[in-house]
């Protein structure tokens, strides 16, 4: 294989699917009857990719990145060859491994033993390949104590870590990888993106599809964004994921402020909140920040009669309903006078150290003893990413240090 | 030739399909104490019910004697040919997720049918030859050399079943009546070979139903080689010869054609 010979080709590609569920014309009655060939209809079909064209040079890693439904699974069948382009052509050069569900293959009646032996056949290791690689793959997958015991005891994790080994030890040129480390634990997650990185090391090319933005803006040079089967963005991973995610982030906006209130209302009416929203730095409304940015809760709201007794509050929690943080006027002691007419209360986060994930706010404006004039539920959700991973919601501004006997590499 | 291809390329993945078979096997027996003893306890069964209810139930066909051991080999050979046909049928079914999620030939999954059905036949093959070896030795029958036509027998038809595999698990895909007709076409079938009567009663005006059936020619190589132990006609060679070409002539073209939509539709 020539250097200048593109690892993968793709030219004008484009893949439609037949509408019609199977079975509605799936009989031999209606394609006798209906005069036409049941099968190859392209009329009414889904377009599931249309033109696309790239090229990838050996020893790439590229990342494919869209939303569900635009076309990044059908492109990863076409690179497989499992499904036929309708138009253009794709072509591979050298051996291909597609990790399009781990433990695809596997028979759940079977032994361990005996489904590494057949997946490995299945993708294209000879008897003599699988035998010689048998020990390193169990050895991965960390299943030596239930080899012989039939898969459907495995736990779904240890299924899908042989899964993993088996297809990161057929020694392709040519690695696919659909969103497969979604589906382990974090430790599995680690040592599958470094194989991923050994694969790199050793010049081989990896197509790697996955929700997960900012793996793919890490371990990615380039990156594809497939928009509804087109390609709308052909790249530099971190401007190609940085463009994607303005696109869903502003998607996202429209899509909450549709939404608004949609989380529960409770109240008197005494007092309303007319909005609630996030804005930057700089005041412009956003969904999407970064942990470590100043950011600002804005609440308009309106009293028609004059009110002595309020307090305004706002918290936040994780989208799966986890206190992270809560206050009020009242606990941050300001005692109320008058709120009449139209009012524009913010609270302002010099740095907003959440760690990255999806927050939910709760805004509400009260008497003092707790009775709801407006209570609004998951108000509003906004998205804070970071550079650097972490567990948990707060993602503290940190240094480490370290002294002894202790090293690192770079 | 293209319609060969599917031949080819099964052959070419014939570690995959042995493993299949394997699994399949390995699968089936899983949990049971008996395990592999089942498929030489099965057909023993089945023979000990012949020879129980022609002995004592019915009266055996007195053309053909001892019946019960001629009713057991055709038994045999036809449960591995309908069995492994209705397998096919659902092979793609089946193996829906492997060949969605993998790169492997489709081929592999109606030779895989067909082979495991075909390995439960070899493993009950010595308890029909020990039923044979047993009727000798009581002088029931006369052994001769002619059996040593069965193996080509069974080729062609183990050919010609995946042919018509090929071709029947492909259209499944497509068609959810394929099932159906199949299972009826073989019941209708069984009772228009020469499976429960020798070729010979059938009364002449009658023949052409066997001369136009492709499984005749198949049970008279058997009848012949394994129960009469007379060398097989000529007319049955040709006969298996011409139902094992178009099989996998039909079977092949018709796999051929869909080869590419399986993956998608199945």
């Amino acid at each position: 294989m020539s250097a200048a010979r593109p690892a993968i080709a793709v030219t004008g590609v484009a893949k439609l699917y037949r509408r019609y569920a199977r079975g509605a014309h799936g009989s031999l009655k209606s394609a006798l009857l209906g005069g036409g060939r049941g099968p190859r209809r392209e009329d009414g079909g889904v377009v599931a990719l249309d033109d696309v064209s790239f090229t990838v040079a050996p020893g790439e890693t590229l990342g494919v990145v869209g939303a569900n439904g635009s076309g990044k699974s059908t492109l990863l069948k076409l690179l497989a060859g499992i499904v036929r382009p309708t138009r253009g052509s794709v072509s591979v050069a050298g051996r291909l491994a597609a990790l399009l569900e781990l433990g695809a293959g596997f028979h759940p009646e079977i032994s361990g033993r005996e489904n590494v032996e057949i997946t490995g056949l299945l993708l294209g290791l000879s008897k003599k390949e699988v035998a010689a690689r048998f020990d390193e793959i169990v050895a991965f997958a960390g299943v030596e104590a239930f080899l012989d015991a039939p898969v459907k005891t495995y736990s779904s994790g240890m299924a899908v870590r042989l899964g993993f080994a088996i297809a990161a030890h057929s020694d392709p040129d040519v690695l696919l990888v659909d969103e497969v480390l979604a589906v382990g634990d974090e430790a599995f997650a680690h040592r599958a993106l470094e194989k991923f990185s050994e694969f790199e090391r050793a010049g081989k090319t990896l197509v790697f599809v996955s929700h997960d933005l900012a793996l793919v803006a890490e371990r990615c040079r380039r990156a594809l964004w497939l928009e509804g089967g087109r390609l709308s963005a052909d790249g530099p991973s971190g401007e190609v994921v940085a463009r994607y995610r303005e696109r869903v982030a502003a998607e996202e906006g429209e899509r909450r402020a549709r939404a608004a209130g949609a989380g529960g209302r409770i109240g008197s009416g005494v007092a309303t909140l007319e909005s609630v929203r996030l804005l930057d730095g700089s005041g412009q409304r956003v969904g999407l920040l970064r942990s470590g940015q100043p950011a600002a809760i804005e609440i308009r709201a309106r009293a028609p009669e004059p009110l002595s007794d309020f307090v305004f509050g706002v918290s936040i929690a994780t989208v799966s309903g986890a206190a992270v943080f809560g206050t009020n006027t009242a606990l941050e002691g300001y005692r109320p006078e008058l709120f009449s007419g139209e009012a524009r209360v913010v609270v302002e986060i010099p740095s907003l150290d959440l760690a990255p994930g999806v927050y939910a706010v709760d805004a509400a404006v009260h008497a003092r003893d707790g009775a709801p004039y407006d209570y609004r539920r998951d108000v509003l959700r906004f998205e804070v990413t970071a550079d650097r991973p972490g567990a948990g919601v707060w993602s503290p501004v940190r240094r480490w240090s370290f002294s002894g006997g202790v090293r690192w590499k770079g | 030739m293209s319609f060969f291809s599917p031949l080819r390329r099964a052959w070419t993945h014939r570690a995959l399909v042995a493993a299949l078979v394997r699994r399949e096997l390995t699968a089936r027996y899983r949990g049971g104490a008996l395990g592999f003893l089942w498929s030489l306890l099965n057909p023993l069964l089945l023979l000990a019910v012949y020879a129980t209810v022609f002995r004592m139930v019915f009266a055996p066909r007195a053309d053909v004697r001892p019946y019960a051991l001629f009713l057991f080999g055709g038994v045999l050979l036809w449960g591995f040919a309908s069995s492994a046909l209705t397998d096919a049928v659902d092979a793609f079914r089946v193996n829906g997720p492997l060949l969605r999620k993998t790169t492997v030939s489709p081929e592999v999954f109606p030779a895989a049918a067909v082979g495991a059905r075909l390995a439960h036949l070899l493993l009950a093959l010595p308890v029909l030859a020990a039923a044979l070896a047993f009727a000798a030795f009581r002088g029931r029958i006369e052994p001769g050399l002619a059996a040593l036509e069965f193996p080509a027998v069974l080729l062609l038809l183990c050919l010609a079943v995946f042919g018509a595999a090929l071709g029947l698990s492909a259209l499944s895909v497509h068609f959810g009546d394929v099932r159906d007709i199949v299972g009826n076409l073989l019941t209708l079938t069984f009772f228009l070979t020469p499976v429960l009567y020798p070729a010979e009663a059938v009364p002449e005006r009658w023949r052409w139903v066997l001369r136009w059936n492709p499984f005749s020619s198949f049970f008279n190589g058997l009848h012949d080689t394994l129960f009469y132990f007379r060398p097989v006609a000529a007319a049955d060679w040709i006969g298996m010869a011409a139902a094992t070409g178009l099989a996998l002539g039909v079977g092949g073209a018709i796999f051929e054609r869909l080869r590419d939509s399986l993956a998608e539709e199945a």
